[in-house]
């Protein structure tokens, strides 16, 4: 993990996010969301000098908690992960990480040309689960 | 996931988000998750599963100009 993180091109700050969470389904897990979070993208960024952490209560541009947004060179794009990353999803946080951590984007050019011809806002929601 | 992300990191006009169904069901219902990866545009349910770079900005793209 130290090493994949070591290809990190550029600063990334993840943006813990914490705030009122849904009530879980009767019989989930018993865990705490938000701390389990937290201490998930903690622990992370010691990996890496070039990841960093902050922690707010109830952000703007959050729409459900807990969240973490991952942020290049400290901007925000638009990336988020809701809920807590663990199992198989911590792979897509760290996915996320290291595609913001990139000077150039990994998508082929003909993607990038599509993209750049896009004229409206979009939003893109991935339901995903940890197993 | 990631070409979601890529996406967004690409065009300052996309947002990507990964929301975890188990955590948030009444959501996972109102978007009617019955399996994932499921993709959601602009709150339009699109389709399920992992799909290749450009299938995926084919799709996401005909969606936005529904």
């Amino acid at each position: 993990m130290r090493e994949l993180l070591a290809a990190l091109e550029r600063p990334v700050e993840l943006l813990v996010a914490h705030g009122p969470e849904q009530t879980p389904l009767p019989g989930a897990r018993d865990i705490d969301f938000g701390a389990e979070t937290e201490r998930i993208v903690r622990e992370l960024s010691e990996l890496s000098e070039r990841l960093s952490v902050r922690v707010e209560q109830e952000p703007p541009g959050f729409e459900r908690y807990p969240a973490v947004a991952v942020l290049p060179a400290g901007e925000d794009v638009g990336i988020r992960y809701y809920g807590l990353p663990w199992g198989y999803e911590l792979g897509s946080l760290i996915g996320g990480v290291l595609e913001a951590g990139k000077l150039e984007s990994t998508l082929q050019p003909e993607s990038l040309e599509r993209l750049a011809a896009l004229d409206r806002d979009l939003a893109i929601d991935v339901f995903v689960t940890p197993t | 996931m990631l070409l979601a992300y890529k996406t967004a990191l690409a065009s300052p006009r996309i947002r990507a988000a990964a929301i975890e169904a188990t955590e948030f069901p009444q959501l996972a219902d109102e978007m009617e998750v019955w399996a994932v990866p499921r993709i959601v545009v602009d709150g339009v349910p699109q389709w399920d599963g992992s799909v290749p770079e450009r299938v995926f900005l084919e799709r996401i793209l005909a969606a936005a100009f529904e």
